[in-house]
């Protein structure tokens, strides 16, 4: 019991560690998040990992009073991410003005 | 803890305005405490309004006991019946059914009721003893209240005093840890008795006519037609017309309809009821918005909410009284249905700015009297000379009509002093006291003008000489040079967007006279809107309370700003100055506001664009997607091509239901479609008749779509239902359930989303009789193949070439579908399949003991039953077929109709009437169409439509429909589509369930299996045993007594009798009514034994012939309910006792005990809290019943569900 305990314990670490160090290998790359939570979506340059909280200079969410200021959003919260490296599809251009 | 109240029921004299108006045979129930003290004021105003003569609103907690110590002292048998708390059946039902002893309290006498309140929310309380439709009926006069019923630990104050309240409609709301709030009962009720100050019934002063019938809010009124008396004597300004000014503090004072107080931003409830008693009215609140559903934040955002008798909802404005900006003012609240609105339903919410502790007075000298501040909220500002606070920095001028607001008007004026100390510091045109939009918004900037021109309706050229229209002024001259034709004005904008309008009015002064109205001085119109924010007072586009009057004259221009914060759906736009006289021209349209950073393109051209009722979104985050715009009329004054009046009124300005209907300055009448071999069968067909003049929306297969739904014109429900497409009903919520039909009135706005899943034409209807039969439907057309004017959507496959030639119109009827050769889209190929075989014939159906019936039946029915219905041993029922999830249903449909079996062979079908009644022969040809469920609608929908083939039968012919049950959604309701006018009232209707998978069906009574029935016990594996009852409820059903003579209901229904005089009865009144063929007139009850009380006693009467359910308690129950059949009036559907989920598939959804909006195409799965007998499983007689005391109970839509105490020799228990 306390083995299959720890065993998951372990691999919710992995998982979790997983994504931090594939976060902390993308700062400086823009990404592209959802979050079941308000507000929903988040694009922009990732800064820094604080602990396993993804740092993020948000240019664009689905509301534009939150937009131009740093967001810190826990990897649990992310449902969804997409990082853009040079040379692979590029997150859309968002504009009101379209 | 257990909580008492002493209640009294009274007659009283009700003064219902400051003209005297009265109703001098009110009824209404009071506390004890306070029955001296109203009668005594009453004796001293006989000509006033007094303030404790309100509908009696009493408090509780989640948790509670209530014990009511109930004193009748009216001359009749009379009770309390709650909805929504749970009590013994047997002692507080408030009523007289079944076997159950009687809780009704005769005449002097006293009983205790005792009632658990387990849920928060609206308890609506009423009379069900004296059910009498008339004026000797108890709703109808007054006898309803409520009891609010609050979370667990909180209290109550007086919001003027700040002391403790035992009742009243107003009260702020507190709790240890929760924020105050505001709370206010708001019930809205119709048909009440009114006398004016001389005691005779009202005139309306512009047609010299009586005036509409009362239409109210809290046995309160404030109708055009008294005010406009003010104006007539010179007592007020004499130089206006009446209308733009019926709302207006500075000319007349305030109203003495509830004016709702508060502070800017307090939170705040207004507990919205429909009391009694006919009409399905919309409650609109100006710029606030609220979750449908309070308890589901996934539910949809309205501003407009349609509500039927008995049915009640909680509004919780978001953001607070002023909304996200915070704008103060006088915010009107009214039925949004024009004649009601002039006959004076409204009231106004008034948000302050500054304290308001006894001290100040309005304008004309009135005192405002003191408001406590919430507890939990900083106080406003005291009022200063300098900043005396709304309304008293306004420049107007008592006795004249409001005045213009600052800035707003192009070569207007500027600020007062005054006005600048108020207004926010960027202080713009149409933003001055508060800035609605946020920083970092885009701004869009549109010019829109009201014209009036001609408009031609339809290919026979039915038209309005007079059609008011708004449009771009970039269109203007396209439009008015007949280059464009005229549309609803649809714009779209994206989320986040600042939008503002420069809007000029060209209209002509005069709005001329005709067969329809009397000449009318329109002199100034405005562009009022819902949904977005904005600064009430100088841009509601209104008149409204103290407010400025935010409308504008002839050839002048005035500015509005509005923010769109986020993804709103289609807000609506109308004139909120004159409406009632020319709104039903044309004068509405919509802003759509899109999803962020979308993009709008010309379907046919790709072109950018912003405009248009039929566009092509691009997104780059979500799905591109169709969008299409539709809106509904009703009131539409139109004349034929030789300058006939087309259903004129009875005499000119007559609200009594004048015009035809329409859908965006189109119809396409049915009667005009018949082809050469006179068949209604192809009505709707393209090779027949061509495609309709109205929408034929265009996609490509797989395609997704939303379609914008909404109401322009003018007093009445509308049923719209897509044949073979189906939507979430809450949009934001992956969790609810499945429609294809939606309920509609004026300014409600609907957002549906849909996937296409195949090439087809698609039927889309307003399809209550009248309306379908006036010409209110189209298409959407999916092709499977490349058009030359449909731009294909940017994620999706690019269509194929086209190597097939377009249909074309033949004038021939279409080759028959060959079902067997398609499967439905989402099916399995190995799917099991389920057969039925399903015979439509005419047979005679008995509706009740006393000898009412339809001689001429037309029934679907399983091909094993027919003979023995045909033989007499079986009485009819409405079909009810039943799938599991998963599969594949064949439904082998074989006509037997007989051309000599229809009782009007001439072609003119002359009861229940429609409006412009014309030849249709009566149809051989019959077909099956199923809503909801999944099918490929070129073979299996039933629905002859478009260029579709042909999908209906004619006698001694078969098809074999392929119906897919994609989900167990419940209910789906069932009717023939091949003649809408000569066979669906008379029987052609039904239900299929669909229910969850491995789900067996069996008797009630042998457990046997059964493959058809209304009342049947589910069995599944992974659940408990179920009881399902099935109960189609249905009207516009013509019926002959035991000596042949047509029942002319619901005037042959009404109890005691019928008021001689009474010309309230509408054509799509007409029509008898009950549940799954039967009713219960309670006219054949009273003449048997003339006592209202015992009217639903078992004991007196023996059971209802409607079904009489049976359960033990405790039984899981689901009730199927579904209204497939036929006409307009909308009804509420209340069970006694018991309460469920608004929606099934939701546990956040709010828990309610009626169901309202009930007309056609309505399906709904009931799921009773607790199962048979409620929370607390209670044995007895529990009435299931319309909620419209005009006129559906008298008429015989009830029945009882009966749950047992003890086992029953013929009804096995439920095996657990």
């Amino acid at each position: 019991m306390t083995s299959s305990r720890s065993a998951s314990y372990s691999h919710n670490v992995m998982h979790d560690m997983a994504l931090v160090d594939y976060f902390r290998a993308s700062i400086g790359q823009r990404a592209f998040i959802l979050t079941p939570s308000y507000p929903f979506m988040f694009i922009g340059e990732i800064i820094s990992l604080v602990g396993d909280q993804v740092e993020l200079a948000v240019e664009t969410t689905h509301f534009a009073q939150l937009e131009n200021r740093n967001w810190l959003i826990h990897i649990d919260n992310i449902e969804v991410f997409y990082i853009e490296f040079p040379g692979d599809p590029r997150i859309p251009e968002l504009n009101d003005m379209l | 803890m257990i909580r008492r109240y002493h209640v009294v029921a009274i007659p009283i004299r009700m003064v219902v305005n400051n003209f005297g108006d009265h109703n001098p045979d009110g009824q209404m129930y009071v506390l004890k405490e306070n029955e001296e003290k109203v009668k005594e004021l009453i004796r001293k105003n006989p000509f006033t309004p007094v303030e404790l003569v309100q509908p009696l609103t009493i408090r509780a907690n989640e948790g509670d006991t209530v014990e009511i110590l109930f004193e009748n002292q009216l001359p009749f048998a009379a009770g309390m019946h709650f909805q929504d708390l749970d009590y013994n059946v047997l002692t507080s039902d408030g009523a007289n059914v079944g076997f159950n002893p009687s809780s009704l309290a005769e005449c002097g006498e006293k009983l205790l009721y005792r009632l658990e309140a387990t849920f928060e929310g609206i308890c609506f309380f009423t009379d069900v003893g004296n059910i009498s439709s008339t004026e000797e009926g108890s709703s109808i006069q007054g006898l309803f209240g409520t009891l609010l019923v609050e979370r667990r630990g909180s209290w109550w104050t007086d919001p003027v005093t700040g002391g403790p309240v035992n009742s009243g409609v107003f009260a702020d709301i507190h709790h240890p840890f929760l924020p105050s709030f505001r709370e206010y009962a708001w019930f809205f009720h119709d048909e009440m008795e009114v006398d004016d100050l001389t005691g005779n019934r009202p005139i309306n002063a512009m047609t010299n006519q009586e005036a509409e019938s009362f239409h109210g809010v809290n046995y309160r009124y404030e109708p055009l037609h008294n005010r406009l008396k003010l104006v007539e004597e010179g007592v007020v300004s004499p130089e206006v017309e009446g209308e733009e000014v019926h709302h207006d503090s500075w000319m007349f004072g305030d109203p003495a309809t509830p004016i709702l107080r508060g502070y800017r931003d307090d939170p705040a409830v207004i507990r919205l009821i429909h009391a009694a008693a006919k009409e399905t009215h919309v409650f609109h609140y100006h710029a606030h918005q609220w979750l449908r559903d309070p308890s589901n934040v996934q539910s949809e955002f309205v501003d407009a909410q349609a509500i039927s008798p008995q049915s009640h909802y909680s509004i919780q404005p978001l953001y607070g009284l002023g909304s996200l900006p915070g704008t103060i003012g006088d915010v009107i609240i009214h039925c949004h249905l024009y004649p009601h609105f002039e006959a004076g339903m409204w009231g106004l919410n008034r948000i302050f700015d500054t304290l308001q502790d006894g001290s100040q007075c309005y304008p004309n000298g009135t005192p405002i009297a003191p408001l406590q501040p919430l507890p939990d909220r900083p106080a406003p500002p005291r009022p200063t000379k300098e900043r005396p606070g709304f309304p008293n920095f306004i420049p107007g001028k008592v006795g004249c009509k409001a005045p213009r607001p600052p800035l707003g008007i192009v070569g207007g004026r500027d600020m007062t002093e005054l006005e600048k100390n108020v207004a926010v510091p960027n202080a713009r045109p149409g933003a001055v006291f508060t800035d609605p939009c946020m920083n970092n918004s885009v701004v869009e900037e549109f010019n829109i003008s009201v014209i009036e021109l001609p408009i031609v309706y339809n290919k026979q050229g039915w038209y309005d000489p007079k059609g008011r229209i708004y449009v771009r002024d970039e269109d203007l001259d396209d439009v008015l040079s007949g280059k464009k034709e005229p549309e609803p004005l649809v714009l779209h904008v994206a989320a986040n967007t600042c939008i503002r309008v420069n809007f000029t009015n060209r209209l002509p002064h005069i709005l001329d006279g005709d067969a329809f109205q009397l000449v009318t001085r329109t002199y100034e119109t405005a562009f009022h809107i819902h949904f977005v924010k904005f600064d009430v007072l100088v841009a509601d586009g209104a008149n409204v309370g103290w407010n400025y009057d935010s409308s504008v004259l002839p050839n002048e221009t005035i500015r509005y700003e509005y923010f769109a914060e986020t993804e709103l759906k289609a807000f609506f736009v109308h004139d909120h100055l004159f409406p009632v006289s020319h709104q039903q021209h044309g004068i509405f349209g919509t802003i759509v506001v899109q999803p962020r950073f979308s993009q709008f393109l010309d379907s046919k051209t790709g072109e950018e664009t912003d405009k248009g009722a039929e566009i092509t979104v691009h997104n780059p985050l979500i799905p591109d997607y169709r969008d299409f715009a539709l809106f509904v009329q009703d009131f539409a004054f139109l004349f034929d091509k030789d300058g006939c009046p087309i259903q004129p009124p009875q005499f000119p300005g007559s609200p009594d239901d004048p015009g035809i209907f329409a859908v965006n300055y189109k119809n396409e009448p049915l009667q005009f479609r018949l082809g050469k071999d006179c068949d209604p069968a192809y009505s709707f067909s393209s090779y027949v008749n061509g495609d309709p003049i109205t929408p034929v929306f265009q996609a490509y297969e797989g395609d997704s779509i939303r379609i914008r739904l909404l109401q322009g014109a003018h007093e009445e429900s509308h049923s719209f239902n897509v044949h073979g497409l189906r939507w979430r009903s809450e949009r934001p919520s992956n969790d609810s359930q499945i429609r294809s039909q939606q309920h509609i009135g004026i300014s409600e706005s609907f957002t549906f989303e849909i996937d296409i899943p195949r090439a087809g034409d698609y039927l889309w209807a307003f399809e209550t009789e009248e309306d379908v039969w006036n010409g209110t439907w189209g298409l959407i057309r999916a092709y499977d193949q490349e058009v030359e004017d449909l731009i294909p959507l940017s994620d999706r496959p690019l269509p194929a070439p086209r190597t097939r030639p377009l249909p074309e119109v033949t004038g021939k009827p279409p080759a028959p579908a060959d079902p067997q050769s398609t499967l439905p889209p989402e099916a399995a190929h190995n799917a099991p399949i389920r057969r039925y075989s399903v015979v439509a014939f005419q047979t005679p159906i008995l509706y009740n003991s006393f000898g009412d019936h339809d001689p001429f039946g037309i029934v679907f029915a399983l091909e094993e039953d027919v003979e023995d219905i045909l033989y007499g041993k079986k009485n009819p029922e409405p079909l009810v077929l039943r799938g599991n999830s998963g599969d594949l249903v064949e439904v082998t449909l074989t006509s037997r109709l007989k051309f000599e079996l229809f009782p009007f062979p001439d072609g003119i079908h002359p009861y229940p009437p429609v409006k412009e009644q014309a030849f249709y022969p009566p149809s051989l040809r019959i077909s099956l169409f199923v809503n909801m469920l999944d099918y490929d609608v070129t073979t299996s929908s039933g629905s002859t439509v478009g260029f579709n083939p042909d999908q209906t039968v004619g006698p001694g012919e078969t098809i074999t429909y392929r119906w897919h049950v994609q989900d167990a959604m419940g209910t789906c309701a069932m009717w023939d589509l091949a003649d809408l006018r000569n066979h669906r009232s008379f029987g052609t209707f039904g239900a299929f369930i669909a229910e969850p998978r491995f789900t067996t069906y069996h008797d009630p009574y042998t457990l046997e299996p059964v493959r058809t029935g209304t009342n049947v016990i589910l069995n599944n594996p992974f659940g408990s045993l179920y009881r399902e009852f099935v109960l189609i409820m249905h009207d516009g059903v013509r019926l002959e007594d035991k000596h042949g003579k047509v029942i002319i209901d619901p005037i042959d229904g009404v109890i005691p009798e019928p008021d001689p005089e009474d010309d309230e009865v509408d054509t799509y009144d007409f029509g008898s009514r009950g549940f799954n063929y039967r009713t219960e007139r309670l006219i054949n009850r009273f003449r048997k034994h003339p006592v209202l009380g015992d009217l639903f006693s078992s004991e007196v009467h023996g059971d209802p012939a409607t079904p009489v359910f049976e359960a033990y308690p405790g039984d899981p129950v689901v009730i199927r309910l579904t209204t497939p059949s036929e006409r307009r009036r909308a009804h509420t559907f209340h069970l006694h006792g018991h309460n469920w989920k608004f929606d099934p598939r939701d546990i956040e959804s709010r828990i309610d005990s009626y169901t309202g909006h009930m007309v056609a195409g309505v399906t709904e799965d009931l799921l009773l809290i607790g199962g048979a007998g409620g929370t607390y499983n209670y044995p007895g007689d529990y009435m299931y019943r319309a909620g419209n005391i005009r006129w559906d109970i008298e008429q015989g839509m009830w029945g009882i569900m009966r749950v047992h105490s003890k086992v029953q020799p013929h009804l096995p228990p439920l095996s657990h």
